[in-house]
Order: structure tokens, then C-alpha cells, then sequence
């Protein structure tokens, strides 16, 4: 049996082979487990997957590996090693091969569970669902328009086909309605500050457009600003603003005032948005001061 | 009427084939897996074989052998590392190459399109998926077995850095292949994509006895596929330093 354990800043592997599985692998509990079971280190008191397992679920993988590791110097007495490539390689030629079946199971398992915990996390829930949320949006959109053609004809035979159509837009349309719902919900919760000041549906879409929150912190103001947008409103002129149009008040904004709307509104979000990404202090209050006092000055024409 | 479709066996590999309509060569990969088609490409059943088109315009291997490579090719039997499979287009071809004994370990770092892969891999058997970051190779060495040959496509500024750990690491030995689909643009602006390629080039000398690059335009605009046989040095003392790849050691992205 072979273990090579590799310290390697905040995390540390373990290869190895443990009983009833056909190969031991580098996260998670299974990587303790190699430990545990390794006789070359049989004489280490107590067992490292009973501490793993007493982490709380949510310790993120690499606080879990620094107690794995720090658990692991403290019994053993020494420095862990640093293996080398040639080493691991060794290591893990002598590991015995899995038959082809058990591997793929092994590893569509270890896919799945990795996938789930990555795309569980509220952020990533809240992008998806504004995705879905944006696509059932344009939908109802198009079938109502698509609809109106044959509605409008009184005493028409499809008269039959078109009510039952409308039962299923309506059913559509409600469906928007939650889901819209539940992004706003989730939006309040990711984002609160960025929801506060540029509203919800507009938070969320600025994440869904971003892909993450940490994409979305990073960006400056005027990249915010424009983001969403799609083409030049004519060859002269520049976008002034994409998903910020329908902002939290845009639309209170006299028309040839929107465009430095959109930039205030810019500046604001890119602050609201850093603060959600990294201190989560609640700012979004005081910024909604800001944004409301612009929104007067813009309406008397004084900015 | 359109003349019946002549299916030639291609002398790269036993699971390619190639036919002319008028002027135009199609390449054709005996698919390992099933219905329905991966990203489109049509399929053409033939005498109880199943072939996929294999368009250049989709995949960097595929304009790759339209342009003459002359490197190595996945074999059937085969074990090979796919790095940065993202929704499975080529790796679905990989995997046809290897065909049904071998297999294809695909790594990507991306969750959403990795949530593609893991529903292509449903369908094609020898496709094994594994969600983690290419340029940490430790994370699943304890999952993937020794290689044959190594497909990279990472689109990274340290993209040939990434292929040399994932070597050193997977490779089974002397002569196993590596291919690398170089995007310049990832690379920084600083340098013209012709300058780029030479340096991967000389990087990847450490890892590999080079063969010429193919350069794939027009289908992939400032791409190159690199790469050759590996060296016998690969696996001697060389190979007894710690890696030292991290993240977060990826250079910062140049601003010109």
C-alpha cells in the first residue's frame, strides 16, 4: 500500500489505497481516510476522519485541509514531507488499477458531488435562476405578441384553439411571476446592497450578465454601466447604458438625463456591488441617499 | 442526384475516416457513443458502424489534421488526458479515437459547462469527467492512472507551464504524446501570435521532441497546435523537484 502525503501551502494530498474502495483520492473525507489507514502511520493516536467528520458541513474544503494538516503534523511529531513528482508518480503507478466499471462509477460519483457543491451556493443558484427567469421573460413576450394575430377576430373558428391557448400563456405567465419573485428574493439575500440601490431585478441581471459575483466586483464603474448592452443607438453615438435602463429610478429621469443617470447609477453599483463581495457591510442605504439626491438634481436640470 | 458517399479509411488512425464531396475533404471519427449529436454534428451510418463529422470549424484537432499534423494522435486502446474539455466537443472526439478500450480522463475547471460534459458523459462511456483546475495537477492525481498522451486546450497565458506539470505527472513515458491547442490570444497582446507560437515552441521543447506546428487558420484565428513524442529527460532527474505550480501563480494579464 502506498501513501504520499504533500503539504503544499493550505492544501495537502493524500494518494493512497483503503479498504472496500478501489482507489483513495485527494478530498474530502476520502483523503483522511487514506491516512487512517496507512500502516506506515499506524501508530498516530485517534482517527482523522472522525475529526473531518466532526467539521461542521460547511467548512470550506481548505480550512478542512489545514486542520486535516496541522492534525496530522501535531500527531506525527515532525514536519509533513514534500513529496516529489517522481515519488507521487511511483505512488501512484503501484496503486492497483480499478476494472474499468468501478472507475467510472468512482469518478461520475466524485463529478456529481463536485458539481453539486459548486453550483449550490447561493450565487450560483441566484445566476441560474435569473437566467431561466430572463428566457421565460421573453417567451410569455413573444407567444402574447405571437397570439394577437389570430385573437383578434371575432366569432373566428379557432376561437376553440385560441382560449385554450391563452389558458397555457396564462399558466406561463404565472410561472414568470414566481420565479420573478424568487429572484428578487434571492437578489435581497446575495446582493443586498447592489439590490438597494439599482433594485432587484436589476442586481440579479447584472450578476446573471457578470457570471459571478467576483467578475462582477471587479469591474469598474463604466463597465457596469454599459453592461447588458447589445448595439450603438445609431453610428454616431455610443450605448449608454444596458441592463441600468430599467433601474431602480430610470424612469423618474426627464429622458435627455438618462444617459448621466446611467453613469451616477454606474458609480453607485460598483461600490454597493464591492461591498457585497467582500465586507457585506450594509452601505446600501447611504447609497440610495446618494442615488435619490442625483435622481432631484437630474429632474431640475441642475447636473 | 448527389454521388454515393465514399468512406476512405484515413493512415493516421484506424478510427478516422475521410471522404471527398466535389473539392472537399469531410473527416469522420467512428463514434464510441450515442444518439443524440454532441454540438450538431451530423452522423452516417454505415454497414453497422457509426461515424460523426469531425468539422475543423468546431474543433482545434480537427482543423489541426485538415492542415497536416503530423504529431501524435490518440491510438486505439489508448489511455489519454483531456485538459480543459469544457462541454465535451472534442473530447467527444478524443474519445472516439481511443475508441470502446480505451479512455479519455476529461478535466475541466468550469462548473456550468462541466454540468455538459457530466451529461455527455452519460452517453459515451469511455468519457471520464473530473471537475478540477488543470494547473493543479496533484488534486487528481490520485484519480487519473498513468497516460498515453496528454490534449490540451486551456486557453491560458501559461498555458504550455500547465501541460509540463500535467506531463511530468501523467505521462507513461518516453514517447507518449502531447498535443497543445495554443491560443495566442491568451497570451497577451504584447507579442504577435507568430512570436507567441515560437516561444511555446521553445518551452515545450523541454517537454517533447517537437514535430511542425499546424496553424489553424481560418477556422481558429491565431490558434497552433503544438507538440510531439515526449523525452526520455521528462521522466529522469528532472522529474525529482517538487511541482511548484500553484494557483495563483498564473502571471498577470499584460496591458498594452
Amino acid at each position: 500500500m502506498a501513501a504520499v502525503v504533500v503539504e503544499r501551502g493550505i492544501d495537502f494530498y493524500v494518494i493512497g489505497t483503503a479498504p472496500g474502495r478501489p482507489r483513495a483520492f485527494s478530498l474530502g473525507v476520502e483523503r483522511a481516510l487514506a491516512v487512517d489507514q496507512d500502516p506506515s502511520l499506524d501508530r498516530v493516536p485517534g482517527s482523522l476522519v472522525e475529526e473531518l467528520r466532526a467539521l461542521p458541513p460547511s467548512t470550506p474544503l481548505a480550512a478542512s485541509s489545514r486542520a486535516l494538516a496541522a492534525s496530522l503534523r501535531e500527531r506525527l511529531g515532525r514536519p509533513v514531507e514534500l513529496a516529489a513528482t517522481d515519488v507521487l508518480r511511483a505512488a501512484r503507478d503501484d496503486l492497483p488499477r480499478p476494472e474499468p466499471g468501478a472507475e467510472r462509477r468512482l469518478l461520475l460519483a466524485l463529478a456529481r458531488n463536485a458539481l453539486e457543491r459548486s453550483l449550490r451556493t447561493p450565487e450560483e443558484i441566484l445566476v441560474t435562476l435569473t437566467r431561466e427567469e430572463e428566457r421565460v421573460e421573453r417567451a410569455v413576450g413573444r407567444e402574447s405578441r405571437a397570439s394577437e394575430s389570430f385573437l383578434a377576430v371575432p366569432g373566428s373558428p379557432l376561437a376553440d384553439y385560441s382560449r385554450r391557448w391563452a389558458t397555457v400563456r396564462l399558466s406561463l405567465e404565472e410561472h414568470h411571476a414566481h420565479l420573478e419573485e424568487e429572484v428578487r428574493a434571492h437578489a435581497r439575500s446575495v446582493v443586498p446592497n447592489l439590490a438597494t440601490v439599482v433594485g432587484e431585478r436589476a442586481a440579479a441581471r447584472l450578476l446573471a450578465e457578470a457570471g459571478s459575483l467576483a467578475a462582477l466586483a471587479r469591474m469598474r464603474a463604466g463597465r457596469i454601466q454599459l453592461l447588458g448592452t447589445r448595439r450603438r443607438p445609431s453610428p454616431d453615438r455610443g450605448p449608454r447604458y444596458g441592463i441600468l435602463y430599467r433601474a431602480h429610478g430610470m424612469s423618474d429621469v426627464p429622458p435627455g438625463r438618462r444617459g448621466a443617470y446611467a453613469r451616477s447609477l454606474g458609480a453607485l453599483a460598483a461600490i454597493a456591488v464591492r461591498a457585497d463581495a467582500t465586507t457585506r457591510a450594509p452601505i446600501g442605504a447611504r447609497l440610495a441617499a446618494r442615488r435619490d439626491r442625483r435622481i432631484a438634481q437630474l429632474k431640475e436640470h441642475r447636473g | 442526384m448527389r454521388p454515393p458517399r465514399r468512406f476512405e479509411p484515413d493512415a493516421k488512425s484506424p478510427r478516422l475516416a475521410r471522404t471527398r464531396v466535389g473539392d472537399r475533404t469531410e473527416l469522420f471519427t467512428e463514434t464510441v457513443g450515442d444518439l443524440p449529436s454532441v454540438y450538431g454534428e451530423r452522423w452516417v451510418h454505415l454497414r453497422g458502424r457509426a461515424f460523426r463529422t469531425f468539422e475543423p470549424a468546431r474543433s482545434k484537432l480537427s482543423a489541426g489534421l485538415v492542415h497536416g499534423w503530423t504529431g501524435p494522435l490518440p491510438a486505439p486502446g489508448e489511455r489519454w488526458l483531456y485538459l480543459g474539455a469544457a462541454t465535451g466537443t472534442t473530447a467527444s472526439h478524443v474519445a472516439d479515437l481511443v475508441g470502446p478500450n480505451g479512455s479519455v480522463y476529461a478535466v475541466e475547471r468550469s462548473p456550468r459547462p462541466f454540468a455538459r460534459l457530466l451529461a455527455l458523459t452519460g452517453r459515451w462511456p469511455n468519457l471520464l469527467p473530473i471537475l478540477a483546475d488543470a494547473r493543479d495537477p496533484r488534486v487528481f492525481a490520485g484519480l487519473v492512472p498513468s497516460v498515453q498522451g496528454i490534449y490540451a486546450d486551456v486557453a491560458q497565458p501559461d498555458q504550455v507551464e500547465i501541460v509540463r506539470a500535467n506531463a511530468e505527472l501523467f505521462l507513461s513515458g518516453p514517447g507518449a504524446g502531447v498535443i497543445v491547442a495554443l491560443k495566442t490570444a491568451s497570451m497577451g497582446r504584447h507579442r504577435t501570435a507568430p512570436a507567441h507560437l515560437e516561444e511555446a515552441e521553445r518551452e515545450l521543447a523541454h517537454v517533447v521532441r517537437r514535430v511542425p506546428s499546424a496553424r489553424l487558420d481560418p477556422f481558429h484565428k491565431g490558434h497552433y497546435l503544438i507538440g510531439g513524442r515526449a523525452r526520455p529527460e521528462l521522466f529522469g532527474a528532472a522529474a525529482r523537484r517538487p511541482v511548484t505550480l500553484v494557483r495563483g501563480s498564473r502571471p498577470a494579464r499584460r496591458r498594452s
